[in-house]
């Protein structure tokens, strides 16, 4: 092993000494949501108090010495984190790796001018290293810093980089701005808003007929509404204010939410696909949605806490069309063709044949579904992972069989239903042109 | 229209310029092997159950299962007929399944890292399992019933390919 005197030179560093109050309120405030009122009016104001404060005494103890024992430095094109104090745990994170960063500053942070940052690392099963908390100030560099070091090739980087680390002025290109009247529009035309006042007649209706209101029911109505609710209006705190610009160094920067607001660098390389969807009810305003696949994030699809792959959340053909020329440039939207399966697949989709379809054009696979809502994933072929051909029993019978382009992001292109030799030249097609385009990337 | 289109099969697409691998015939007594050790268990627990409590269910429950399990076995002579690999200039190619007819092409520059596994029946058989990863958690490229030198050969091609052309993402 040997040590550069730039690594000597670069201290361990600790996170901002406000974190361990900021950690700790959050499990205050769960310690006394479980404790409830019930346990108040038991024990008394005076105890619930003491108790209340041991509590609070113990927590901020525990994380204070989580802080002092926590730190994080740069060494060379790796970011080291360790922590822990019985388990001392170090973690080398290799920055070649890095796919997206991710600056996310919950309501408590925003009041104190801290900010969590956050590493999306391709082959940790979740958020690698979240560095909580950190001044925007050190956490906006830190993620400039690391960006850097990701993107610079080997080559590059035996060059000194004195000056370059330091971030330039806002330089950036506003691609993209939601208004919020649309992103309201758009989640009151889910299925769950809906329901809504069908679920409130319902009730209504009952309460009417049993002549019998009772607090459980109205409570637990209201609670099932809630729930109902909860997601569109999750949807609308976190999709609150959608930036979307693009830095002088070409990476997307998407900024939005409105308790938590989250700024997020992708690199445009680290794109591994993008989706689009045509929901149903939003068709009368001809809306549509953009997803983003990137690597670190890939099968993360339950807890939506962490679904931060909107390209965009809501808008019209046009500035989605605009907005794919971007992150994927020569990739046009309306000229992309597709060709339907043959007609024998009407025996596996009755109705929706006339929505399948998939395409080859010169930069990406197209291919497209869906019925009801529409949906189109477009795989640069400079992105694949493998190429699969799957054939089932009852696809056997009909000799059809169905492609499937992997990608790292979790979701692949698929061509469904195809005729067999079809999907053997289809095949064939993505591996000569994955090849062919990652040849394109290695000698640019 | 077209002249009658050639004869295309699931199991051996581009049969001329394709040089399909087999794995070796010993993984049939290997999982025969297995498949018999899961039947005695089962049957064993089966028999205890009939042993305790009489009842026309757990004969019935031991038919079944014998009788799954000899389909199960004629099926294997097939399937591990029906496994099969290739190596290309760029890409690995794995075709297995019968029912379900999978083909796998992966590219050496994907490769993540590779796994060469043996259980312990594998062994006694001389006997590896060589599987290719990728970033991306659907391809499955795993080659079972590899003989070991032929494994070690394997992977250390597939290494060096993966080296060469090493972009990962």
């Amino acid at each position: 092993m040997t040590t550069s005197p730039a690594e000597m030179a670069e201290p361990r560093r600790r996170l901002h000494p406000l974190s361990p109050l900021l950690h700790g309120a959050k499990s205050i405030a769960v310690v006394v949501a479980a404790l409830s009122w019930n346990t108040l009016q038991e024990v008394g104001l005076g105890r619930f108090a003491l108790v209340v404060t041991v509590l609070a005494l113990g927590v901020v103890v525990f994380s204070v010495v989580n802080w002092l024992t926590t730190g994080y430095h740069v060494v060379g094109r790796e970011l080291r984190i360790s922590d822990g104090l019985l388990w001392r745990r170090n973690r080398a994170i290799p920055l070649e790796r890095l796919q997206a960063v991710e600056l996310r500053r919950p309501l408590l942070a925003q009041l104190t001018g801290l900010a969590e940052l956050r590493l999306e690392v391709v082959g940790g099963s979740k958020t690698e290293a979240p560095l909580a908390y950190l001044t925007v100030r050190d956490a906006a560099a830190l993620r400039e810093r690391l960006l850097a070091l990701a993107g610079r090739t080997t080559a590059v980087a035996a060059q000194p980089d004195a000056g370059a680390q330091v971030a330039p002025p806002s330089l950036e290109r506003q691609l993209v701005r939601v208004r919020n009247r649309d992103l309201v529009t758009s989640q009151l035309l889910t299925p769950q808003a809906f329901f809504l006042p069908v679920g409130v007649t319902f009730v209504v209706i009952q309460f009417v007929l049993e002549a019998e209101w009772t607090f459980i029911g109205i409570a637990s109505t209201f609670t099932a509404m809630a729930g109902v609710l909860l997601h569109p209006a999750r949807r609308i705190l976190q999709d609150w204010d959608f930036r979307l610009a693009r830095d002088p160094g070409g990476r997307l920067l998407v900024r939005y939410g409105l308790l938590e607001t989250r700024s997020q660098v992708v690199p445009p390389h680290r794109v591994q696909s993008i989706g689009l969807t045509w929901p149903l009810l939003w068709r009368g305003h001809k809306w549509l949605h953009l997803r983003l696949d990137i690597a670190g994030y890939a099968g993360e699809h339950g807890s939506d806490s962490k679904q931060s792959d909107r390209l965009l959340p809501v808008g019209d053909f046009g500035t989605a069309r605009s907005l794919v020329w971007e992150v994927l440039p020569s990739v046009d939207l309306t000229t992309l063709a597709t060709s339907p399966p043959p007609a024998r697949a009407r025996w596996l989709h009755p109705f929706a044949l006339r929505y399948l379809g998939v395409g080859l054009t010169p930069e990406v696979f197209v291919s497209r579904w869906g019925l009801l809502t529409r949906e189109m994933s477009l795989v640069p072929y400079a992105r694949l992972q493998s190429v699969r051909v799957v054939q089932g029993p009852v696809q056997r019978l009909l000799g059809l069989a169905t492609v499937y382009a992997d990608t790292a992001g979790g979701r692949s292109g698929e061509a469904r239903d195809r005729d067999l030799a079809e999907a053997w030249a289809l095949a064939e097609q993505l591996a000569v042109r994955a090849r062919h385009a990652r040849r394109l990337l290695s000698q640019p | 229209m077209t002249p009658p289109p050639p004869y295309v099969d699931a199991l051996t697409p581009w049969p001329d310029t394709v040089a399909w691998r087999p794995v070796s015939r010993k993984l049939i007594t290997v999982e025969l092997i297995a498949r018999g050790i899961g039947v005695v268990v089962l049957l064993a627990g089966l028999g205890v159950g009939w042993a305790l409590a009489p009842h026309w269910l757990w004969p019935a429950g031991m038919g079944v299962v014998v009788a799954y399990a000899i389909w199960r076995s004629i099926v294997t002579f097939r399937a591990v007929r029906a496994w099969g690999y290739a190596e290309r200039d760029q890409d690995l190619l794995v075709k297995h399944g019968l029912l379900i007819r999978r083909l796998s092409i992966v590219p050496y520059a994907r490769m993540q890292f590779v796994d060469v596994t043996a259980g312990p029946l594998e062994r006694a058989f001389g006997l590896a399992t060589v599987q290719l990863h990728t970033a991306a958690a659907a391809s499955d490229a795993k080659v079972p019933g590899l003989p070991p030198q032929e494994a070690a050969r394997l992977r250390d091609r597939l290494t060096a390919l993966g080296e060469n052309r090493a972009e990962g993402l």
